[in-house]
């Protein structure tokens, strides 16, 4: 989505290039710097404890995949539930890998970065395998062929002896300039790595939605035979958008193998693609900014009800039953309520107070 | 020999239990086009209801399943009324996550009850011996299982193609505004649609649950198990849930009789309704019976 | 005098307030971490554990079997995903916990070298053999899942009537339950006098009868399962109905159903009905329907915190309070030799808990034996079979032979 739509008073620009800048005014830039900045210093300033630091880190990896899953479903308007499982094709790299060389082989533990880009692109590949059917068909047909995608996967890693049959296969600790990064440091050090990957995947998102081959897919997703007539072939440009997301999948699978040590199925399966989908949901489809806002209020909700339940459970024991199923009813309830009542998520909430506050004190 | 004929009547009582599953998605499906991933949860409710009123509240068996068919009708009816009807005309995204959530709601109130965590079974009401003829044998409960299934979808059948109210179902299917101008309510019609959806999941979770026993994981879950079912027979054809749950049904059975203990393969059952239905989709991409929509710019 | 009097109160209650703070100060609390699944899959098992371990330690504290000191054990719900017990587990360590309670195979694994490099002392619920390998802190509860199986191979071996035995496997699609194959085999290699036909991993199957007929038609005699208790129910629902379950152990021409730990138990019965009858069963727990002090006790402690019937009857029920025991016990030993309470002084009592110093809980059939070389707690197994709807004893607890061979 070009960001002009919502520049203060109107559309000024006079030529394309000046459409395409990133940022449009100094402020903008300055803003944006600090708030990166911010982001890099904090965690030596005030450090959190593990599982905190954990809590962010995961919900960072998941941020990477809905980036993924928003290219497809959010843009490109393709449904995929069976994300998680692209998720896990990038894990699998890393884990072959692992299985192949061993799992501190200097492959795994230095070239770290190379092996996340792997783990990208062999998303990718599986994400364009599995966009094939896209090529004929649609909506909820498709939708129900990504899950069987799903299905499958959980099937082969569960059964090849390669995979370890689903058990975890573990990933060694990697190296940095100042030496093998051991546990104190091991959760910090996967925030500035995650926080990296998601800092030029993002560039690289909002700079492709700038260009025809990101326009594309939004041609496609609004009327795809529209977009047929005006020249773009809408079966590869699905293709494309299951590779690309596929891609994102990969990479935060790879960081989700370095991040906790080790390869399992468990997490890869269709509930985290539920989840993944729950986020990108309320965090608003089809918008960048949406993709940073989902993870981080679900995974904020499943905190606070985690907490919540603890509360409940210390004073009423008896009532174990009542702080567990607060889970799945909450975590159900926000969704339906998020598409009942504010379709586009949070994102729209931002744009709200953002423009609120570029036009204050006027209200037009 | 008798292997293999076992393993076809087994396929085919599998397959028509299947078949019961998938016609409440059907059923919804035909007239609002919605895809519900909450039917799995409507299952386990109606199966959940049903044990209820036989061992708490002493209600002979069949009446119990039938009141448990009229709830879950009523509790489909409200979940169409409560949460889908505003999503009217919304993209295909947002109702499938809605449905999805909907799943997530009915799980958590699920578990607010014993049933969410515990087993139980259903009272035996029926004969304990098997039916047999030349090595084949098929149990009462199957027996009732299918013939229940085949009452039930040749029921809708004739609601479809001769009662006003399911014609005037399958006119919203067809054109809603069309279906509107000559005055049916579409409303009513998508109300009913989740109604009857309802009432056959609690009687495929009855089914189920006098097979398998009672258990919130195994009865949910064929809320997913189905959908292959209902994909391989075309979305909106009751025909095709008919036809296509046999066909999974003996694909399953065949799979896991013939496939399983060899070349070290095993669970195929599982995952080769996947596999087939993968391949189908390629190259009849509206199932074996579903209407191609032509589609115009 | 009204404002006096007020004033008086308020002084009270301060004071006391400050006493019961002051109270507390000498009272130590140690800090222990389960974490569970309450929801999701196999919760039908974890929600009676964890009612176990709760009141256990309830029932320690109130008691005072560590003197003024408490445990406080937080119990967190992690839904069967290795990632919530992660996380869970760093909570813990954030917290000062020093021992940890887990729960699943998988996430066991998953952990296993968070758990070398914390150097902490872990008890978790799955009796997965594959734990102990590379592994120093992991402590099983009770024998292995390959040790069950293998018991059951060889009460097989010894009661079967002719020749060779024929038999079958039916495993859950999984690590948990592949790993007692591998084991199995192995002691056939070693010398063990029956024979593995097939081994089936079960699907959601809502009929077995193909598979059933197949077994049949290669002469199987025996089916031994390794899974949870739904698809046990439902093959042997079938198996009772085409008329192939053997009304005695080994009968001629039918089919003895045989299953480990987490295929039995109250809940089977619950499931199958009827079809459960002579379904034998090993575990290394007391059962309610076998009365003994043991489950006297059980039953007693579920009475005291108000747990149902069905939660106090259940084995998983003993499991958890089994588990809490010896965690209590093990804390109470070093407390009694004056050691610090840390991971440490924990992991080496535990270590050095057998021979004259086994500890023998009420809840199991016999006595707690670990040691640097044996991490795999009660090494005693009982076979229970169903004999009119309840769960009976057959012969004294056992233990395996070929495990010993094989290790």
């Amino acid at each position: 989505m070009s960001s002009n739509q919502w520049l203060a008073t109107g559309n000024f620009f006079t030529a394309y290039k000046q459409e395409q800048r990133t940022f449009f005014t100094h402020l903008d830039r300055s803003v944006f710097s600090l708030f990166l900045a911010l982001l890099l210093i904090w965690p030596m300033v005030f450090p959190l404890s593990n599982k905190y630091m954990l809590v962010i880190d995961s919900t960072l990896i998941a941020i990477v995949a809905v980036m993924g899953l928003n290219l497809v479903t959010g843009f490109a308007g393709l449904i995929s539930i069976g994300h998680a499982a692209f998720v896990g094709v990038g894990a699998y790299t890393v884990a072959a890998l692992c299985r192949v060389l061993g799992d501190s082989h200097g492959l795994v533990t230095h070239f770290w970065p190379i092996v996340i880009l792997a783990g990208g692109l062999v998303g990718a590949v599986f994400g364009a395998v599995v966009g094939l059917p896209a090529l004929r068909l649609k909506h909820l047909y498709l939708a129900i062929a990504t899950l069987s995608f799903q299905m499958i996967f959980e099937w082969t890693i569960n059964f090849m002896t390669f995979f370890n049959q689903g058990q975890t296969i573990f990933v060694g600790r990697v190296f940095w300039f100042t030496g093998k990064v051991m546990r104190r440091e091991h959760y910090q050090f996967w925030y500035y790595v995650t926080l990296v990957v998601i800092i030029l995947s993002g560039f690289g998102i909002r700079n492709l939605m700038k260009t025809r081959y990101g326009r594309c897919l939004i041609a496609v997703r609004d009327n795809d035979r529209a977009a047929d007539a005006m020249g773009m072939h809408p079966g590869f440009t699905k293709v494309y958008a299951f590779a690309l997301a596929g891609f994102m999948a990969g990479m935060a699978g790879a960081l989700h193998a370095y991040l906790y040590r080790g390869v399992g199925f468990e997490s890869f399966t269709l509930h985290h693609s539920i989840s993944y989908l729950a986020m990108a949901i309320v965090g608003g489809l089809g918008t960048l900014n949406g993709s940073f806002w989902g993870p981080v209020a679900i995974q904020f909700l499943e905190l606070q009800v985690e907490h919540f339940s603890g509360f409940a459970g210390e004073y009423l024991p008896s009532s174990m039953n009542l702080a567990t199923a607060l889970r799945p009813l909450t975590f159900g309830l926000v969704i339906v309520l998020f598409l009942m009542f504010e379709p586009r998520g949070i994102a729209n909430w931002w744009r709200i107070v953002k423009s609120y506050t570029k036009k204050w004190p006027f209200r037009y | 020999m008798s292997y293999f004929f076992q393993i076809v009547v087994s396929g085919i009582v599998v397959g028509s239990i299947y078949a019961l599953a998938a016609l409440g998605l059907v059923l919804v499906y035909k007239s609002s086009r919605v895809a519900n991933f909450a039917h799995g949860q409507l299952i386990a409710a109606g199966a959940f209801i049903a044990y209820a009123l036989t061992v708490w509240a002493k209600i002979p068996v069949f009446f119990s399943f039938i009141i448990s068919m009229g709830a879950t009708f009523f509790l489909a009816m409200s979940v169409e009324k409560i949460f889908l009807r505003r999503l009217i005309g919304e993209p295909i995204i947002s109702v499938i996550m809605v449905t999805i959530g909907l799943a997530s709601i009915l799980d958590g109130l699920i578990y607010l009850t014993p049933f969410g965590s515990e087993n139980f079974s259903f009272p035996a009401f029926l004969p304990h011996t098997p039916l047999s003829y030349g090595g084949v044998s098929i149990s009462w409960t199957q027996l009732v299982g299918v013939i229940v299934t085949m009452v039930l979808i040749g029921g809708f059948s004739w609601f479809f193609k001769k009662s006003t109210v399911g014609i005037s179902m399958r006119a919203v299917s067809d054109d809603q505004f069309a279906a509107m101008s000559v005055g049916i309510s579409v409303q009513t019609v998508f109300g009913l649609a989740w109604a009857t959806a309802g009432l056959s999941a609690a009687a495929a979770g009855c089914i189920i649950g006098n097979i398998t026993g009672l258990n919130f994981d195994t009865l949910h879950a064929f809320g997913v198990v189905v959908f292959p079912v209902v994909i391989l027979g075309g979305l909106d054809s009751i025909l095709g849930a008919v036809v296509a749950g046999i066909i999974m049904g003996l694909i399953q059975q065949f799979a896991s009789g013939y496939l399983d203990g060899n070349w070290g393969l095993n669970g195929t059952g599982e995952v080769m309704p996947y596999v087939i239905l993968l391949i189908i989709l390629l190259f009849k991409p509206h199932g074996l019976f579903g209407i191609h929509e032509i589609e115009r710019v | 005098m009204e404002i006096r009097n007020r004033a008086f109160q308020i002084t009270a209650m301060l004071i006391m307030v400050a006493l019961a703070f002051t109270c507390q100060v000498h009272a130590k609390e140690y800090k222990l971490g389960l974490s569970l699944a309450i929801t999701g899959p196999t919760s039908d098992a974890g929600n009676p554990y964890a009612k176990g371990v709760e009141d256990y330690f309830n029932f320690a504290n109130e008691t005072k079997i560590l003197g003024k000191d408490t445990i406080h054990c937080s119990i967190r719900d992690d839904q069967y995903k290795t990632s919530v017990t992660k996380r869970n587990f760093e909570e813990f360590l954030d917290d000062g916990i020093v021992l940890y309670l887990n729960y699943s195979t998988g996430s066991t694994l998953g952990l296993k070298k968070d758990f070398e490099e914390e150097e902490i002392a872990v008890i978790p619920a799955s009796f997965h053999a594959g734990n102990l390998v590379d592994s120093n802190y992991i402590f099983l509860p009770i024998a292995s899942y390959s040790e069950q199986v293998v018991s059951l191979a060889e009460y097989i071996a010894v009661h079967n009537k002719g020749d060779k035995a024929k038999v079958a496997m039916f495993i859950h699609p999984s690590a948990f339950g592949r790993g007692p194959v591998e084991d199995a085999e192995k002691s056939i290699a070693a010398g063990l006098n029956i024979e593995i036909v097939e081994v089936v991993e079960h699907g959601k199957d809502l009929d077995s009868t193909a598979m059933l007929k197949r077994l049949m038609s290669k002469g199987v005699q025996y089916v031994i399962c390794h899974t949870v208790q739904s698809p046990v129910a439902a093959m042997i629902k079938d198996a009772s109905r085409l008329g192939i379950v053997a009304e005695s152990f080994g009968q001629e021409g039918k089919i003895t159903f045989m299953g480990a730990h987490y295929t039995g138990g109250n809940d089977l019965i619950a499931l199958a009905g009827k079809a459960a009858e002579n379904f034998y069963w090993t575990t290394s727990y007391n059962i309610t329907s076998e009365k003994n002090d043991g489950t006297e006790k059980q039953l007693a402690l579920a009475k005291m915190y108000n747990r149902d019937d069905k939660a106090a009857n259940s084995h998983n029920y003993a499991n958890g309070i089994m588990v809490a025991q010896v965690a209590t016990e093990v804390i109470r030993r070093v407390k009694e030799k004056g050691l610090k309470i840390n991971r440490e002084n924990l992991y080496k009592e535990l270590n050095a808990m057998n021979g004259a110093n086994a500890y023998t809980p009420y809840t199991t059939v016999g006595p707690v034996t670990y040691s640097a070389t044996d991490r795999a707690g009660v090494d005693m197994l009982q076979i229970y079979s169903v004999k009119d709807g309840v769960f009976r004893k057959v012969g004294q607890p056992i233990t395996s032979e070929f495990m010993k061979k094989i290790k």
